[in-house]
Formats: C-alpha cells, sequence, structure tokens
C-alpha cells in the first residue's frame, strides 16, 4: 500500500537516498530523450521538433494511467498523493510569464539543470537566472503576495487541492482516457507538421 | 506514420479505455456486510485488560492505545500513552496512518463497550486490519486492575495468581487507591509507540 | 525517422523517454506521494543563501520567513537531493552517449552573448513565474497534470499557450 514514505512503510532515514536515486533516473532519462539541447526543446514551439511534447505528453499519461490503476488495485492511496493547489490567477499569470521565459531562455528550471550537467554554459546562465528571479520575487513578494496567496483583489482564487475532474465533475477514468485520445492525436498532428517545417540543423 | 506507431498508440488508448472500463470502485475497501457480521458475531475483537495491562507493563511496542472518546474526557483520564481519536474524527485522514497498519495491534478504548466497539466496526469496514476493543473499557479496567477484588478463599488458586498480578498491575499503574479517578494521564515511561504522522508536505516545485 | 541531424541516434526514442519518464514519477509517487521537481531546490538554494548573508532580512521578509522555519522542512532538502540526483543522471547519460562537452548552444546567426542575455532573461522570468504558479513545467506541469490537478493543467496550458504566443516574437533567436 503506498505511497510508502508518507504512510511510513519506508522509514524516513531513505528518504534522501531515494531522493537521489530518483532524481538520478530523472535526470538520465530527460537528458537521453534530448532535453539538455536547448534547440531541441524550443523546436516545440517553432515546429521542426517535437520531442518535449512527445516525452512530455507520454509521461503525464503513463503517470496519470498508472496512478489511477494503482489507486484501483488498492496499491496507493491517493488521498496520501499530493495534489498542487489551485489558485487560479497565480496559476495562469505564473504559467504566461514561464511561457515567455520559456522561448526566451530555451530551456525551463528541470532541463536547464540537466544542460548544466553536461556543460553547456547557457543552462547555467538560465540556472543563474532562475535564483536571480526567486529572488527578484521574494523581494516583491509584499507586492505580490495578494495574487500568490489569493488574498486581497484576487480573494476567492484558491480552489483548494482540487483535480480537474472534481472541478467539473467527471469520472477521472473518462477524463484520462479523453486525454489519453488527445495525447495520442496530438503525436499524429505534430508529426505531420514537422514534416512541413523547414528542418533546422542544431 | 510509420505501423509501429501506430500499434503503440493504440495500445495506449486501450490501457487508458481499461480505466473506463474499470467496475464503480468505490466501495472496494469495505468489507462486504455478511463478511462483517461475522466478524461482529466473533468475540475475537475483545482484548481483557488483564492482557492489556499485561503487555504495557512488558513494554510490548506492538500494542498502541486509541482512546476514542472526546478530548475532554480524554484530557481527565486516560491509559498512559493512549493516543486521543476521538471517535467523530476516526475517519479523518489525519488518522489513518495509526489506523491502518500491520504488525500493531490497535486497542480502541472508551468507557465502556459502546463508543470502542463502533469505532471498531468503522475500522474494521474501513478494511483495518489488528484492531481489538478493550473488553468493559476503562470502567472493567478500574475494577479488574485498579482495584482488584480480592477472590473468596474457596477459589481456585489461578484467581489468587491473577489477583497477584492485578495488585502488582495496579501498582505499576498508580492505582489502589480510591482516587485514581483523577491521576493524570502523564505517564512516566510507557512503551506504547508514538508513531509520529507526516502530512503531504506542501510547497516546492 | 527521418531527422537528418547528428544526435538524433543517440537519443532516446522519445516515446520510450516518455514512457520512462513516466514510469519514474509514477515511481515517485507511490513511493513518495508526491511529483518531481526542480524550481523547488533552487527556491531552496537562494533561501538558504539569503539566510547565510543576511540572515536578519531573510527574518524579516514575509516570504523568506515562510521556507526559513521551514527549512528543516524534508521536503525542501529532499528537493534538493533530487536535484543532485539530476544533475548526477543527467552527467551520466551525457558521459555515456559522449555529449559532455563545455560549449554555449545557440543559432548560429546570432552571437553567443545574445544567447546568454536571453538565457539569463529567461532564466529570471521562469524564476519569477514558478514562484507565482509554485511550481515550474516539471513540478506544476508535468506532476500536477500527472494527478489531473486542476492548477496543474491551468499553468501547464497558460506556460505552452504563453510560448507559442510569444514564439514568433524570438523566432530569430531560434530559427
Amino acid at each position: 500500500m503506498g505511497p510508502l514514505i508518507p504512510l511510513h512503510i519506508i522509514p524516513e532515514t531513505w528518504n534522501h537516498v531515494i531522493a537521489v536515486l530518483l532524481g538520478m533516473a530523472f535526470g538520465f532519462i530527460m537528458e537521453s530523450s534530448g532535453f539538455s539541447s536547448s534547440r531541441k526543446i524550443v523546436g516545440l514551439f517553432y515546429g521542426y521538433d517535437f520531442t518535449v511534447l512527445r516525452v512530455f505528453f507520454t509521461a503525464t499519461v503513463v503517470t496519470a494511467i498508472g496512478l489511477y490503476y494503482f489507486s484501483y488495485m488498492g496499491w496507493i492511496d491517493m488521498s496520501f498523493v499530493y495534489i498542487h493547489p489551485t489558485y487560479l490567477t497565480a496559476a495562469i499569470v505564473g504559467g504566461l510569464i514561464m511561457g515567455l521565459g520559456f522561448v526566451s531562455g530555451g530551456y525551463c528550471p528541470g532541463t536547464s539543470l540537466i544542460g548544466a550537467a553536461i556543460g553547456r554554459i547557457d543552462g547555467i546562465v538560465f540556472t543563474t537566472g532562475l535564483m536571480i528571479g526567486i529572488f527578484l520575487f521574494s523581494e516583491a513578494f509584499p507586492v505580490l503576495e495578494g495574487i500568490y496567496e489569493g488574498t486581497g483583489m484576487f480573494d476567492g482564487d484558491f480552489l483548494g487541492y482540487i483535480t480537474i475532474t472534481e472541478y467539473f465533475n467527471i469520472s477521472p477514468h473518462l477524463f484520462i482516457f479523453g486525454f489519453t485520445v488527445v495525447a495520442v492525436a496530438a503525436f499524429y498532428f505534430t508529426n505531420l507538421i514537422r514534416k512541413r517545417v523547414k528542418p533546422v540543423n542544431y | 506514420m510509420s505501423k509501429r506507431y501506430f500499434i503503440l498508440g493504440a495500445v495506449l488508448i486501450i490501457v487508458a479505455f481499461g480505466l473506463v472500463l474499470l467496475p464503480d470502485s468505490v466501495n472496494k475497501d469495505q468489507v462486504p456486510p455478511e463478511k462483517l457480521l461475522k466478524e461482529i458475531m466473533s468475540q475475537s475483537r475483545y482484548i481483557s485488560p488483564d492482557l492489556v495491562a499485561s503487555r504495557m507493563i512488558d513494554e510490548d511496542p506492538s500494542i498502541f492505545l486509541v482512546d476514542v472518546r472526546s478530548a475532554e474526557e480524554y484530557s481527565t483520564y486516560s491509559l498512559p500513552g493512549a493516543l486521543n481519536i476521538p471517535l467523530e474524527n476516526l475517519l479523518d485522514n489525519e488518522w489513518k496512518p495509526y489506523l491502518e497498519q500491520t504488525g500493531v495491534d490497535v486497542v480502541l478504548i472508551s468507557n465502556d463497550n459502546l463508543y470502542a466497539e463502533q469505532a471498531w466496526v468503522l475500522c474494521t469496514r474501513s478494511g483495518y486490519k489488528n484492531i481489538y476493543v478493550l473488553k468493559g473499557g476503562l470502567n472493567q479496567w478500574f475494577a479488574d486492575i485498579m482495584q482488584p477484588q480480592m477472590p473468596a478463599p474457596t477459589e481456585p488458586a489461578e484467581a489468587f495468581d491473577l489477583y497477584t498480578f492485578r495488585k502488582g498491575a495496579s501498582k505499576y499503574f498508580g492505582g489502589g487507591s480510591d482516587d485514581q479517578m483523577v491521576t493524570s494521564n502523564k505517564s512516566e515511561s510507557l512503551p506504547v509507540i508514538q508513531r509520529t504522522k507526516k502530512s503531504a508536505a506542501a510547497g516546492g516545485c | 525517422m527521418d531527422n537528418k541531424n547528428d544526435h538524433s541516434k543517440t537519443y532516446f526514442n522519445p516515446y520510450f523517454g516518455g514512457v520512462m519518464l513516466g514510469l519514474i514519477l509514477l515511481a515517485t509517487f507511490y513511493i513518495t506521494g508526491r511529483g518531481l521537481g526542480a524550481s523547488g531546490a533552487a527556491k531552496s538554494t537562494v533561501v538558504a543563501a539569503v539566510d547565510r548573508v543576511a540572515p536578519k532580512h531573510a527574518e524579516e521578509s514575509t516570504y523568506y520567513s515562510k521556507f526559513i522555519s521551514d527549512d528543516l522542512h524534508p521536503m525542501n532538502t529532499w528537493l534538493v537531493f533530487e536535484a543532485i540526483g539530476v544533475l548526477a543522471g543527467a552527467f551520466l547519460s551525457g558521459a555515456i552517449a559522449g555529449r559532455l562537452k563545455i560549449k554555449t548552444e545557440h543559432n548560429p546567426k546570432i552571437t553567443r552573448r545574445r544567447r546568454l542575455v536571453f538565457a539569463l532573461i529567461g532564466g529570471i522570468l521562469f524564476g519569477v513565474g514558478s514562484q507565482i504558479a509554485r511550481g515550474c513545467t516539471s513540478g506544476a506541469a508535468l506532476s500536477g497534470a500527472a494527478v489531473l490537478s486542476l492548477g496543474g493543467f491551468i499553468t501547464m496550458m497558460a506556460i505552452f499557450g504563453s510560448a507559442y504566443g510569444f514564439a514568433y516574437f524570438f523566432r530569430k533567436l531560434w530559427t
């Protein structure tokens, strides 16, 4: 019955060992899939390389399907799984800023670490920028507190630790099925797009 | 688009569709009524105050006391080391790690059997294992352990052995006098494992 | 695959990589009850650094103090350990595939300097954005969407939508 650490099936002393091991697997797979190359990542936005979309959607779908099968089998208790909380405006505004950072920097925080690990200077610079950005946010926090906490003029933004299927009151299983179909369709159509776009050598 | 990818895509969609076909799993973790009835009829859920006392004295780490009375009653008196989970909060997620476990015997305590029994039914129906009820509750505990009655001279030797044990246990738990109803539940060093519960951590990316 | 660049042979097939990544993420949820993250480690580093350099300031600031009390919080250090693992794993993969090389990857049409300036700007924007949205592409979008979190989906769509929207203005940088 999982999750193992919150339910004390694995003692907490193993926590950091597991963190390093999972991180290594994560880093290895991301690097091997080509996430260390900013030009490969950004290909997604210009239509010449959809690797990111393929890896990202496949991973999301596999995890979601796996989690719900695990939950059905009683192997994992979903009430102990951390659901990313929903702060409406913060999620949108943060996402918009990150999207701008994505096309500008060519990396996201995870991939910049991976780029930095194999010696990409742009990855190191991006990671430095990331820390500067976090520092700036922290300094400006009094101004941004409303949007972050969903208070003041953003009152009512916090919708809780809610899933999309709870919010729209649909079956999670049906949603995952639909999501999978959309993902597979996206793989097919993006491949058609890629064939039409002038290839970029990098 | 090669045939290979077509097959792989189809496999993924079929696996996802399997989720849709799954029967409703809402009651899956719960014990069916027939089985529950059988367990209710069985007396094996009761654990006597003597056994609890002896295991506590032996510092047995595999016994875990849960007081299902209100916080108010709990603060007045409870068994040393007992954790307070008021009945109305029994199914809160907060307490799940304590109750849902294997390898530890959870003993439910109330004043008499009533609330502990109700809690036992809820726990059993939730599929928790190794859940017991302190037979007769705290009242029986007082009668047996804190103020044991000397057996009549005609009773067999076992009764006297039990009495001797109870006398000792009574000393151990600070009983023996008449005012133990107000003894505090601050135990000296009781062996019951105190599992620290970790909530799902927040924040971070 | 008809992709003619010379790396493609050494990279995993993206779907294979995706399935593997999904399984790792599933294992992470199964073991730790939560997903993977990247910007959290950077946040812990920043908080720790500010706390070291200007402890007084850190204590007074609302945002830092949120995490200083939490600094010993297992999750924050967990993410740092995870990030160390990510670096090690990526290094290993790069070493095996022969991709270890110190260089700046940029479009030959732009200067190296320009690329680095935009990387820095992108990093800063990502730093701010990930804090507002409580997570980045890995923590909010990937791990969030995998558990069907509403916020995770919104952030994911906002990130990719905005990236597509702004892509036109940055096209000289990349193509």
